[in-house]
């Protein structure tokens, strides 16, 4: 069984394609890359597959529930930390938590032992009691992989988790996030640090104008797009290694990160 | 625990956190209008229906309290989940628009009747006589929660800006209440404005929550009845279609 499916998923806003016909299929237990440059529909992709936008056509299979016809059964599996900070503005954080664990069923002395393992372990627990505001950029980006991952979820998705977090607590999140998939998590992650899809993905997928233009493993990718060696390379290329990823999301979406 | 005990909990903990916004300021304005239109000018009122001018407004008074608390815990509750984005993470839980429409009206109904409840129970003692039926006064405060939590939540999903709420309940909702017969019968007025008045669903709540609390009633209880369970079923469906449709939710 695929975890994700994604046959045909069209979404417009008024004059806007956010996403032009995607098709995209993530097998159980990957660690898959979306990259793409601001507003080639990844945050739409993500949106539509928990159920926060409604595709104009198309269909979205989470471990084969239909997230339209079947969105309570799909939304178990999956966990999800969205780009917009989105944290209740009233509770402690340890409050956040075990709402969470509750919202997918856990019992409120297993939400209380979950939320205090991972807020122990995003290294949170010593600010339990304070709310959103008296935590740093990079700890409010840290608490909320925290509660994405209160449900036990099968799938997690990271709509640009490391954007705020330092390079120490980044290597250490991403330890982490390969443990998580070890242990057989599979993760949708997009990110603007293409370094970081380089190492933690075994595919990737480049999106782009609302399409996905390309989707492999990074190795693949980098061997079937990359510029020759010898070629004038013009201005955007300046700053970029030959023969990185960055090189071919570059080629590809036509922008320099 | 499942996601309606879950929002429960939560709507429970955020209004008990708020406790000097989201009690005391209703307890004390009740008290106020007691105060004032009870004590200081209700002994200039002759009797009505028996009842002095001040036992005859406690009903309408608790009713009162029950509708605006009602109205404001969801409206703010929503609004606010809105505003931080936090009702995002709700909706792509698993928890279904019947269990978030439920615990939000039940947050409403715990407010409303902590509030309607610390009103009658102060009032007791003017009253000098149990509730004339505690099962009735509790039937209709419990449907004018849901009729006001619900309206709360219509507003909340429409709600723009928060001028928008603030507009329904200074304009829509409070003359409405007024006008509904809190402090006076409507047998007093002059007869165009009584056709007007039995136009009013208000009116039909506080009523049946006179009868309850003192054994009065200026129309048939059956219609109180039956229009006030009309009006909070008819909205609470509305309320979850809306929920369903992603209505203002869903982008």
């Amino acid at each position: 069984m695929h975890a994700l499916e994604i046959l045909g998923l069209t979404k417009s806003y008024s004059k806007t394609h956010a996403l032009r016909g995607v098709d995209l299929t993530i097998p159980c237990g990957e660690f898959f890359g979306l990259l793409g440059p601001n507003g080639a529909g990844k945050t739409t992709l993500i949106n539509s597959i928990v159920g926060l936008v409604r595709p104009n056509a198309g269909t979205v299979l989470v471990m084969g529930h239909n997230i339209q016809k079947n969105p309570m059964e799909a939304k178990r599996f999956i966990g999800l930390s969205p780009q917009e900070i989105n944290i209740n503005n009233y509770f402690p954080i340890g409050k956040i938590m075990e709402f969470q664990g509750g919202f997918y069923g856990l019992s409120i002395k297993e939400s209380k032992m979950r939320a205090e393992a991972l807020l122990k372990h995003f290294c949170l627990w010593e600010k339990r009691k304070g709310g959103r505001y008296q935590l740093s950029g990079g700890m409010q980006r840290r608490l909320m992989i925290a509660r994405a991952l209160m449900g036990k979820p099968k799938i997690l998705i990271l709509d640009e988790p490391t954007a705020g977090i330092d390079v120490e607590l980044r290597h250490e999140l991403w330890e982490f996030l390969k443990g998580l998939n070890a242990d057989g998590t599979t993760i949708l992650l997009t990110t603007h640090y293409i370094e970081e899809a380089e190492i933690l993905c075994e595919r990737v997928g480049i999106i782009s104008h609302g399409k996905i233009v390309a989707c492999d493993t990074p190795r693949e990718l980098i061997a079937k797009h990359r510029l020759p060696p010898d070629m004038d390379r013009q201005d955007k290329f300046k700053f970029i290694r030959p023969g990185s990823l960055e090189e071919i999301f570059v080629t590809l979406t036509g922008e320099k990160k | 625990m499942n996601g309606y005990t879950t929002l429960v909990r939560l709507e429970f903990f955020r209004f008990w956190r708020l406790i000097r916004q989201t009690i005391f300021p209703p307890i004390l304005t009740t008290f106020l209008y007691i105060l004032i239109f009870g004590f200081s000018l209700g002994s200039r009122i002759q009797e009505m229906h028996g009842f002095s001018f001040i036992l005859y407004i406690i009903p309408g008074l608790t009713a009162m309290g029950v509708m605006n608390n009602a109205f404001s815990n969801t409206s703010t509750s929503l609004y606010m989940a809105k505003f931080d984005q936090s009702l995002d993470n709700i909706l792509a839980s698993p928890v279904t628009p019947l269990a978030i429409v439920t615990a939000l009206v039940t947050g409403g109904i715990i407010r409303g009747l902590l509030i309607g409840s610390i009103t009658l129970l102060v009032s007791l003692p003017l009253l000098k006589q149990p509730l004339y039926s505690f099962w009735l006064t509790l039937f209709f405060l419990v449907l004018q929660s849901i009729f006001f939590g619900c309206w709360g939540i219509i507003g909340a999903l429409r709600a723009k800006v928060w001028d928008n709420l603030a507009t329904t309940q200074t304009f829509i909702i409070t003359p409405l209440v007024y006008l509904g017969g809190v402090f006076y019968a409507i047998e007093l007025l002059p007869p165009f404005w009584r056709k007007i008045s039995l136009f009013n669903p208000l009116f039909y709540m506080v009523d049946g929550t006179r009868y309850g609390v003192l054994g009065i009633h200026e129309t048939s209880l059956w219609c109180s009845a039956g229009l006030t369970m009309l009006f909070a079923f008819g909205f609470f469906g509305l309320c979850v279609f809306l929920f369903q449709k992603g209505y203002r939710l869903v982008r």
